[in-house]
Parts: structure tokens; C-alpha cells; sequence
């Protein structure tokens, strides 16, 4: 039987363009309004800002598509375009899931390592980070769901007068290192149990996920 | 191929027209529903944010929405995502044939079936629309087009002439309507066998060569049954349900439920005459141990207990086994009270008998008792009760809950009460029935079971039951007055086949008041009733089983009940056919007749069947898929399977000249039982002959008996030690024996003169007691090392491992010098020389001592058992020779394998 092999992707869009570190001709609208008003606001909400402008997932998918064709040239994109999909977008939490096909999910990687900006018109500046592979969108889902309790339970301490530790942290949802450590872990686990059905080159992979 | 017509044609039709209009059916309904249960619903930036601030309010609740979100969205995707409704039939249903057939599916899924039928456009079959295809179909269907009008027609005229009638003399009629006429009493006759009952016209046609089962018509729609041919025993025997039922049946029997079989087709005699006669019969028949006549059997005498065992008959001064059987006394009436001692006083009591025994040796028996009952000076009587007398059979926890479910007491008042229903009414909480005394009785009478029927769960929790169940089945009061049994009584086995009609039945429950039970009438025959409990085995642990004989037009009002009760452990009994038969018994560790009993005729008989049976499904195979008996290699250059490889060849085993299945066309057991006794003889008699386990343990223990006939064969139950699963017509061969040299004689040139193509290893015998699994036994484990030393011939010595932190180098180094070390032989060694595939070889034809009868996986054992049966003579000589322990070791081959597995056996 003919079974079409996928891959799903957890991606977070996490803004560089913070108050601190930013200019303030870079910054969008939120930076402005912060700046005017001079409100300290928690690294927490600082990393994981909701994506303002309409984007939509055709657009993101048309920047992806793009992105691929100037790194791989046809040939990767006419690979990628087979299944290339978004299964959800909430720009309220800035998280998305793409559905790419298995043989292929690290083109889509590389390209989402190499964008640099919200595909909207004047976007901001942000990173793409890929949280999480799955071949199964449970599995994906199930994710999300743990991240955003562990997001909830950063911002119940965060309510209660707690200072998050460091801007790392908070980047990372994570209340401390130990989150920090097995989120970045479960990203590198998936990705080698992946290259075990795979039988691909366990070494690219291992570095793209370091990077 | 066929041109593009025909691909064409072969795909489904457009779904219908109305169905597509409304546009709610096919993939046009189902793919939006599946993609709206698949989108996560999601929230713009702006739910995140404070008039554009970031807050934290907001973004909490951006998360507790996106959490929302997503789970909703898997509940609703495995929702969408559902299976069909075939995909949810309960698991004992069979799925592949006609799982397309909403009729077929449970009531609650029909309508969904239909629903989803529509919607995908299965194709499915019309019974009415369908045109018949074959010749015989459309025969079949014009004549039944032709016999409607015919009956149409007859109908009419019939009305016209009441019509008729009707005006010319209407009080005519009516007073010919009064008259009653009495229903006959079927007739019995003596010494000889009876013709089955009346049938219905109806289905007169179908029982020409066989007998149905009051419950036929109700198996026939849930179980497999003998084809209608090739009927066993000259009935139509359930063969197992339509269900998937092999661990079902399994965990019902034991562990939890009850299994019930139909066993009327049990046969049961009856045997009349003075006490002295009787008892002279029944040592005939090899009852011939004292303690049944003496002060032991007094219960059994006096029919308070049961007695069942193996009925044999003297031929030429040999003994010849018949088959088992159930032996119960009727109760003497108790005015004219006689002890037993007393059967000498010139009034000769007389004395009334039950004889049950299975179908495939009934006419065997009733031959020969029919032959010693004309030798009795005071003749006595033998009847042939198989229709009169009808069975039931349960085994499992729930049996004595189910029983007390349904059957209740006729007379409940005190003083008319029953003693036996009085301690039958207190067996509730029993949950084995071979908790009871061993082989007892009861034996009462029971209202129809249709008055209450729907039956309804037996109230278990009632407080102080404990001690007053302890109570009766320590003193198990039966014997107070005890009275002759209602069953023995043709009058009220006639009387209680007069039950009143289902419609009389419904009637009066519609009259009762709601939640009344409903009153006895006259018109509400005691059905007489007898219950005994048996134990497979003498242990005692094993679930018994329950049976019980009512008169034949009983059985089915009582299983209706019985299929219907509600079990307080959940579900229904399950019913069983010959095949559950067989798996509950060999789980239980018992031979089960005929099949395990090859030396007795039925046994022999039921083999031959077998024997032709596995020759079809044999020839039906294509070359390449059927094992080639000639060719196979059992080792050591020996080839072709030892016998028949489709039998289990006692013929082989004791050199006889194959004649069995010469002579078994006149002894097709389809014609035995129904025509007359005398051309039974003519069946072949069984060369080798069955001895029981006492016998072969007394043949065993004293040196003065003689050895047995050297055609005499035991039963045993085999448990594979190791691992493998021996099935049917397995060989079982002893261990061999050690070479007698090398140690005592010491001289190297008197060589084992072993056959030139059989060049067997000289420690054969070694190889396989290494096959047994270690124990803590440090003796042996000093002892095989050794042996293992001398084992030159086999080719595999490993070299030494290489440790796990060996470096590369030094693996290199020892692998380099494992290759050079290791002597190949050249030429290599033809295969299988030495042993096959790595397991010894199986010993020559000489240690060949039995056969398996009967062999699988064994769920309650979790390991390959097996039934079978050996020489008893080479038993008894292995037995002998070695320890009892090493003598009980045996190996087990499967017909047409080369590997043969070591099994312990046990003479059951």
C-alpha cells in the first residue's frame, strides 16, 4: 500500500527585535508604543509576542516556498511544493505547524533557519524555531499543549511578583534550566529517532538542529 | 483482459440519484465534515494584546485558548476519524464473510450500517432482487413459485368448503370440536432399538438418515453443524459456534461463565430386572471392582451417587473395552424397604437402571447387553431410551448459578417439598461442581421453565449463606426418603412432554398481574429432572461439569432459559459444540472419547474417519505444498515418515496388516446406529487393545502379574518440556537406549552393530537429556559437561568470545586466529548427519511407542500439551529399565517434521 510519509513541524516565531536590542526605527508598532510609554515589561511577554499584521498561512507558506527556491534552487522547491502545508497559525501565540514531507522536512528547516522577518509587508524581525518533528500531528499538538502549560505557569509566576531568571528563560517558556535543557533536548531526540526510519545522514541533522 | 467494457462495468455505480440531490451523501458530505474537524481553531494578534500593549492577562489567556484549541481539535479529528460501523462488531463475530450485510451486525449499529452503506455506495445484495444464477437455484425457485400457488389455491378451497360446511351444519361442528383425542405414548420396545420420535412433516424429509437435537433448529442459526450428509453418530451434532469462541470458551470454562452443550445426543439405556440379574450384568460389563458391591457402593446402589467408568466386554477370553459410561440406580420405593443384603429373600426386588454413554459405542454396548440379558434365568430387560431421555451439559464458575436460576422446584411447599430440591435450592454461592461429593445426584422435579422466563439473576449476596452451604455438602442430605426417580417413570417423562403451548403460556402471562409470577396449573406438567456434577480429573481442581437429563421434549424449553440467563459475573452462557468438547477436556488433562480411546471400536472407528478426512484436505493440496512423506529426511541418513504420516498408525506400531480402512466402508457410523443391532457385529474389532491406568500402575508396581498383551496401548498425557507444540498423529518415541559398550565390555572392535544407513550418534541418549532444562541439580550439571566432552561428532565448537573491551587489534588478532583454528571438514559432512538443524536426532523405529491423539498449545498450561497413547508393553519395559523419572521422558515428533521435541508423559 502506498502511504504518504510526513513530517510535522512546531514552529515558534520568537522576535529579535526587542525593545533593548533593537532600533527604533526596526521596531513595529508594539516596540513604539513601549517605548513611549517606557513600561517595563517582563522578558517573558518580550520573547513570545503575538505576530501583528495579518499573516496568513499562504503567506507564509509563499515566503517558505521562496526561500527554498534561493537556497536549493528548482529542484528543491519543486520537492518541497509536493506537500508543503500549514496545519495551524495562531498568530496570538505566534506558533504554526507545517505538514512537509518526510524525505524533505530539513529543506524547510534550513529555509525557516535562514528567514529572518515576518513575511507581511514592513515585517519584523524575528527568528523561526523549529520546536519540534513529528511524524504524527498528536504528537505535534501534544507539544504545543505542554509548552503553552509551561508558558501559563511561567506567567502565573511572573503575576505573583516573581522576576523570571534570565532572558534565555523566557525565551524558552521555561520556568529554569532544566525545561530548557529537555526542550532543547526533545528537539535533538526527535530529530535522530527521525534519521533511524530515515537511514539518512544523521551528521547534517545533528547540525542543523544545533543551529 | 477484457476490453474496456469490462472495468467499466466492474466499478461502483454513481450513488443514487435522491442521495446525490441532496447533496448530504458520498465524499460531497463527508470531506467538509473531515476537514472542519481537522482545523485548530486559532486567535488573532490582537487577542493577545491590551488596546496593542502587551499584558499578561491577555497572554494567558492566548495560551489557555491555544490548549483549548488544540485538544478540542484532536477529540474532534479521532471523532471524525471514527471507524466504520463494521469496525465495531463485537469481537467474537467473524468479520470476512458477508460483513458487508447490515443483517448480519448488531441491532444497535444496524442503522448506522445503513446510513453509511448509502453513503460510500457498497454494493449490496437484495435477497428478493436477486436472480438465481445456477440451474438448480432456478429449479428451486420456479418450483416454489409453483407450490405458493398450489397452496394459495388449496387455501382457497379449503375456506370455500368451511364455508360450506358452516352454513349446513354449524352445530355439527362444534360438538366435533369437544371431542379430545389423548396424544399417544410413544411406544417402547424391549430388547431392541427404538425408531426415533414423530417428526414434523416439515422437516421429515431432512432426518431420513439422522436424528435432530431438540435444539436444532436454534444451533443451526448459531453453530456449525455436521453436514447435512455426513451426519455423526447418526445425528446433527453442533460442531462449534459460528463465533470466534476458542478463548472465550476457554476463559468461560474455567476462569469465568459457563459453557452449556446440547448432549442429547448422549445415549441413555435402560436396565430392569432382579438385583442379583443386574448386578450379574454389570460385572459382565467389567464392574468387577468389589468395592462397588460391597459396603462402598451402597450409595451408589441405593442411586444417591453416580458411577462412571469404562464398560468393557469378554471376547475369546480377553477383555475388550466399550466405551465410558454413566451408571445410575433408581431408588428402591420405600414401602417395601429391602436392604440390599436381602436380595436373596425369595422377592426378588426388581431393580431399575440408567446406563448413559456416548453414541459412537451405544450399539456396541447395546448389543452386548442385549446378549447378557437373554443369558439371565429371570430374564431381564434392556430399553432404548436416546429419545425419551434428553441432556444438557455445563461446565465453568457460573454452571450451579445458572442451573439454580432456572430450574425451579415443582412443589416449593414445605411439606411437599423434594429433599433433593431442597439441597439443590441451597447450592447457591457453589462456583465448581466438583466442590460437591463426589458423583452425586439429585434428582427432583421442575416447573416449565417458560413461566419464568425471561429468567432472571439469581440473588447470590443474601447474607448467611456460608454455613449452611458448608453444611450440605459435608453431610450432603439426600438419602432421607429417598423415592424412585421421576425420570425412570415413562408416565411422567410422557406427562411432562405434554407442556403447554408457548401461546397458552403467553396468554396466562398477559392475564397476570404486572410483576406476579405466574401461577402453576393443572394443565402445568413436573417435569422430572436429574442433576449430577462430575470431576475431570481426581484432583479435584479443575472446573466440573454440571449435567442434566430431563425428558427429550424438555431440553429445549430449559435451554431456552439457560442461553438467557443473565450471569452475575456478566454475560450469557456460551454455548459449545464437539469441538469445545474436545478443547475443554484436553485442557482439563482428559482423554476424550472416542477420539483419544484408539483401542476401543468407537475409538478405531472415529480414527479411520480422521484418517480419510486428513487424506482429502491432503490430496486437495498442490504438490508443492503437501509434505512429501517419502522424501522426509529424519537424519542420519534415514528417510520417509515411520507409517502412515496421515495417521496415527497403531497399525504400524504393532506390525498389523493395515486393514482398517478395508473394512470401514460397512462400518460408516452414519448407518450403525439406525438399522438393526445385528449388522453391527460385522464392524472390525480393534487388533490392540486400551488398559486403564489402575491396570498399568498394578502391571507397574507387582513383579508377579504377567506383561500386557504386547497390542495393548495406555493413554497418556504428554507436556513438552522445552518448547514446540505436538499436534495430531504426532510420533512418540522413547528415549534410546545407550549403546551397551565402550565400559563393560572394553573391547574396542565389538562395535554397536548398528544398521550401515542408521549410524546414530552412540550418545544420543545424552544429547537429549541435555535437552532438559536445568534445574539446581548440581549432579547433572557436573555430570553433562562431561558428556558434552565426548560429543565429536558435532561440528560446532565455538570459538572463544571476544571480550566486550578488546581492543581492535586484539580482535583482529582473534578472529585471525579463530579462523585459522576452526577444522572444517572436507568434504563437509552431509546434512543432518549429526543432528538436524542443531537438535539431536530422533531415535529409529524401534523406540516408537505411540502416537499422539490429540496435541496443541494448551492456554491453561501456557505450553505445548499433548493426549496420546503408547504401547502399554514398552511403557512398562522403559519403565523398568531406567529410573521413573528418566522412563516418563519421551520425544515427540510431528508427522512430516525432522525435529522432535522432549515431552514428559503421564498415563491418564
Amino acid at each position: 500500500m502506498v502511504r504518504l510519509k510526513d513530517r510535522y513541524l512546531l514552529v515558534n516565531i520568537v522576535y529579535s527585535d526587542t525593545p533593548g536590542a533593537a532600533t527604533k526605527k526596526q521596531t513595529g508598532k508594539v516596540g513604539q508604543q513601549q517605548q513611549q510609554q517606557q513600561e517595563p515589561v517582563s522578558d517573558l511577554l518580550l520573547f513570545n509576542q503575538p505576530t501583528i499584521g495579518d499573516l496568513t498561512s499562504q503567506m507564509l507558506l509563499k515566503a517558505i516556498r521562496s526561500q527554498v527556491n534561493s537556497l536549493f534552487g528548482d529542484c528543491g522547491s519543486g520537492a518541497v511544493d509536493r506537500r508543503l502545508q500549514v496545519k495551524y497559525l495562531s498568530p496570538a501565540t505566534s506558533t504554526f505547524i507545517l505538514l512537509v514531507s518526510r524525505a524533505y522536512y530539513r529543506l524547510v528547516w534550513a529555509a525557516l533557519s535562514f528567514m529572518d522577518s515576518v513575511p507581511t509587508r514592513n515585517g519584523r524581525r524575528c527568528i523561526y524555531r523549529v520546536v519540534r518533528v513529528s511524524g504524527t500531528i498528536r504528537k505535534v499538538e501534544e507539544d504545543a499543549i505542554r509548552r503553552a502549560r509551561l508558558l501559563i505557569l511561567a506567567a502565573k509566576r511572573e503575576m505573583a511578583g516573581e522576576q523570571a531568571g534570565t532572558a534565555l528563560d523566557a525565551l524558552f517558556g521555561g520556568s529554569g534550566g532544566k525545561d530548557v535543557a529537555r526542550s532543547l533536548t526533545n528537539v535533538v531526540d526527535q530529530d535522530v529517532n527521525d534519521d533511524d526510519d530515515d537511514n539518512g545522514s544523521t551528521a547534517e541533522d545533528a547540525e542543523m538542529s544545533d543551529g | 483482459m477484457s476490453s474496456g467494457k469490462g472495468p467499466e462495468s466492474r466499478k461502483r455505480k454513481e450513488p443514487p440519484a435522491a442521495a446525490a440531490n441532496t447533496k448530504k451523501s458520498g465524499q460531497n458530505f463527508k470531506r467538509p465534515k473531515r476537514v472542519d474537524a481537522r482545523t485548530i481553531r486559532a486567535q488573532p494578534a490582537d487577542a493577545a494584546l491590551e488596546d496593542g500593549k502587551l499584558d499578561l492577562q491577555k497572554f494567558l489567556n492566548a495560551r489557555e485558548f491555544e490548549i483549548k484549541a488544540i485538544e478540542d481539535s484532536m477529540r474532534k479529528c479521532k471523532a471524525a476519524n471514527s471507524t466504520r460501523t463494521f469496525q465495531q462488531v463485537p469481537r467474537a463475530m467473524r468479520r470476512r464473510t458477508a460483513s458487508h450485510n447490515v443483517k448480519r451486525i448488531p441491532k444497535r449499529l444496524r442503522e448506522r450500517a445503513k446510513r453509511e452503506q448509502v453513503a460510500d455506495n457498497t454494493p449490496t445484495v437484495d435477497a428478493k432482487k436477486r436472480r438465481p444464477r445456477t440451474t438448480r437455484a432456478r429449479i428451486r425457485a420456479e418450483n416454489a413459485k409453483r407450490l405458493h400457488v398450489l397452496a394459495n389455491k388449496k387455501r382457497k378451497r379449503q375456506k370455500e368448503k368451511e364455508l360450506a360446511s358452516g352454513a349446513t351444519e354449524g352445530s355439527n361442528s362444534a360438538l366435533e370440536m369437544k371431542i379430545q383425542t389423548r396424544q399417544p405414548r410413544p411406544k417402547i420396545l424391549r430388547n431392541s432399538l427404538n425408531a426415533p420420535p414423530q417428526r414434523k412433516s416439515k422437516f421429515r424429509k431432512r432426518q431420513i438418515n439422522k436424528t435432530w437435537l431438540p435444539t436444532h433448529l436454534w444451533h443451526a442459526k448459531r453453530a456449525r453443524l455436521t453436514e447435512p450428509a455426513k451426519p455423526l453418530w447418526s445425528f446433527a451434532i453442533p460442531l462449534t459456534s459460528t463465533e470466534k469462541c476458542y478463548r472465550p470458551t476457554h476463559r468461560a470454562s474455567g476462569q469465568k461463565g459457563v459453557v452449556a452443550w446440547d448432549m442429547s445426543y448422549m445415549s441413555t439405556m435402560g436396565l430392569y430386572g432382579t438385583a442379583v440379574g443386574v448386578e450379574r450384568v454389570l460385572r459382565a460389563l467389567g464392574l468387577t471392582q468389589e468395592g462397588l458391591w460391597g459396603n462402598r457402593g451402597q450409595k451408589w446402589r441405593s442411586g444417591s451417587r453416580t458411577w462412571t467408568g469404562i464398560l468393557s466386554k469378554q471376547r475369546k477370553g480377553s477383555v475388550q473395552d466399550i466405551g465410558p459410561a454413566t451408571i445410575i440406580w433408581n431408588p428402591e420405593p420405600p414401602k417395601e424397604d429391602v436392604d440390599m443384603e436381602g436380595s436373596d429373600s425369595p422377592r426378588q426386588p426388581r431393580r431399575e437402571l440408567l446406563i448413559r454413554t456416548h453414541p459412537s459405542c451405544f450399539l456396541e454396548l447395546f448389543n452386548e447387553l442385549v446378549k447378557l440379558v437373554k443369558m439371565q434365568s429371570p430374564q431381564l430387560q434392556v430399553e432404548d431410551l436416546r429419545y425419551e431421555i434428553g441432556s444438557v451439559e455445563l461446565t465453568g464458575p457460573g454452571s450451579t448459578e445458572t442451573l439454580l436460576g432456572i430450574l425451579e422446584p415443582f412443589y416449593d411447599k414445605a411439606d411437599t417439598k423434594e429433599c433433593h430440591a431442597r439441597v439443590f435450592k441451597s447450592l447457591v454461592g457453589v462456583i465448581n461442581p466438583s466442590s460437591l461429593p463426589k458423583n452425586s445426584l439429585l434428582a427432583f422435579s421442575v416447573r416449565d421453565p417458560r413461566l419464568a422466563y425471561p429468567p432472571r439473576r439469581l440473588n447470590t449476596s443474601t447474607a448467611s449463606r456460608g454455613i449452611p452451604l458448608i453444611e450440605t455438602l459435608t453431610k450432603w442430605p439426600i438419602e432421607e426418603g429417598l423415592k424412585p426417580f421421576g425420570l425412570f417413570n415413562r408416565d411422567s417423562r410422557f406427562k411432562a412432554s405434554q407442556l403447554p403451548t408457548q401461546k397458552m403460556i403467553n396468554k396466562r402471562k398477559g392475564t397476570a398481574l404486572p410483576g406476579q409470577p405466574v401461577r402453576i396449573t393443572d394443565a402445568d406438567p413436573p417435569i422430572p429432572v436429574m442433576l449430577f456434577s462430575s470431576r475431570p480429573t481426581a484432583d479435584g481442581h479443575a472446573q466440573g461439569t454440571w449435567t442434566l437429563l430431563a425428558p427429550w421434549n424438555c431440553i429445549l424449553p430449559i435451554w431456552y432459559s439457560l442461553m438467557h440467563y443473565p450471569l452475575s459475573t456478566g454475560g450469557n452462557p456460551r454455548i459449545g459444540g464437539l469441538d469445545e468438547v474436545r478443547q475443554v477436556a484436553f485442557e482439563q488433562g482428559v482423554a476424550w472419547f472416542p477420539g483419544d480411546f484408539p483401542g476401543t471400536e468407537a475409538g478405531l472407528n472415529w480414527e479411520v474417519e480422521e484418517r480419510k478426512k486428513r487424506k482429502r484436505e491432503w490430496d486437495k493440496r498442490p504438490k508443492s505444498k503437501k509434505v512429501d512423506w517419502k522424501s522426509l529426511d529424519l537424519g542420519a541418513g534415514r528417510k520417509g515418515e515411520l507409517g502412515d504420516g496421515l495417521a496415527c498408525d497403531f497399525e504400524f506400531l504393532f506390525g498389523l496388516p493395515k486393514t482398517a480402512p478395508a473394512v470401514d466402508p460397512s462400518q460408516h457410523p452414519t448407518s450403525s446406529a439406525s438399522q438393526d443391532p445385528e449388522q453391527g457385529n460385522a464392524s472390525p474389532m480393534p487388533v490392540f487393545r486400551q488398559i486403564s491406568k489402575s491396570l498399568f500402575n498394578s502391571l507397574l508396581t507387582s513383579p508377579s502379574l504377567e506383561k500386557p498383551a504386547a497390542q495393548s496401548v495406555i493413554t497418556v498425557q504428554l507436556s513438552l518440556v522445552t518448547r514446540g507444540v505436538a499436534n495430531t498423529c504426532a510420533r512418540i518415541y522413547r528415549l534410546p537406549s545407550r549403546p551397551p559398550t565402550s565400559s563393560q565390555t572394553e573391547v574396542p572392535s565389538t562395535v554397536p552393530p548398528l544398521p550401515d544407513d542408521s549410524s546414530l550418534p552412540a550418545d544420543l541418549r545424552d544429547q537429549w537429556l541435555r535437552q532438559l532444562p536445568l534445574k539446581s541439580s548440581a549432579s547433572r550439571k557436573n555430570k553433562l559437561p562431561a558428556a558434552g566432552g565426548q560429543d565429536k561428532g558435532a561440528p560446532s565448537q565455538k570459538p572463544p568470545r571476544i571480550p566486550a573491551d578488546a581492543s581492535m587489534e586484539t580482535r583482529k588478532a582473534l578472529v585471525a586466529k579463530s579462523l585459522l583454528s576452526t577444522k572444517l571438514e572436507y568434504p563437509p559432512p552431509p546434512a543432518n548427519q549429526f543432528n538436524v538443524g542443531g537438535y539431536p536426532l530422533c531415535p529409529n523405529e524401534e523406540d516408537l511407542i505411540g502416537f499422539v491423539t490429540t496435541g496443541s498449545f494448551c492456554l491453561s498450561e501456557g505450553k505445548g500439551m499433548a493426549v496420546g497413547s503408547i504401547s502399554a508393553a514398552k511403557a512398562i519395559d522403559t519403565l523398568k529399565s531406567v529410573d521413573a523419572k528418566e522412563g516418563r521422558l519421551c520425544i515427540v515428533r510431528n508427522a512430516g517434521e525432522s525435529v522432535g521435541w522432549l515431552a514428559r508423559w503421564e498415563a491418564i
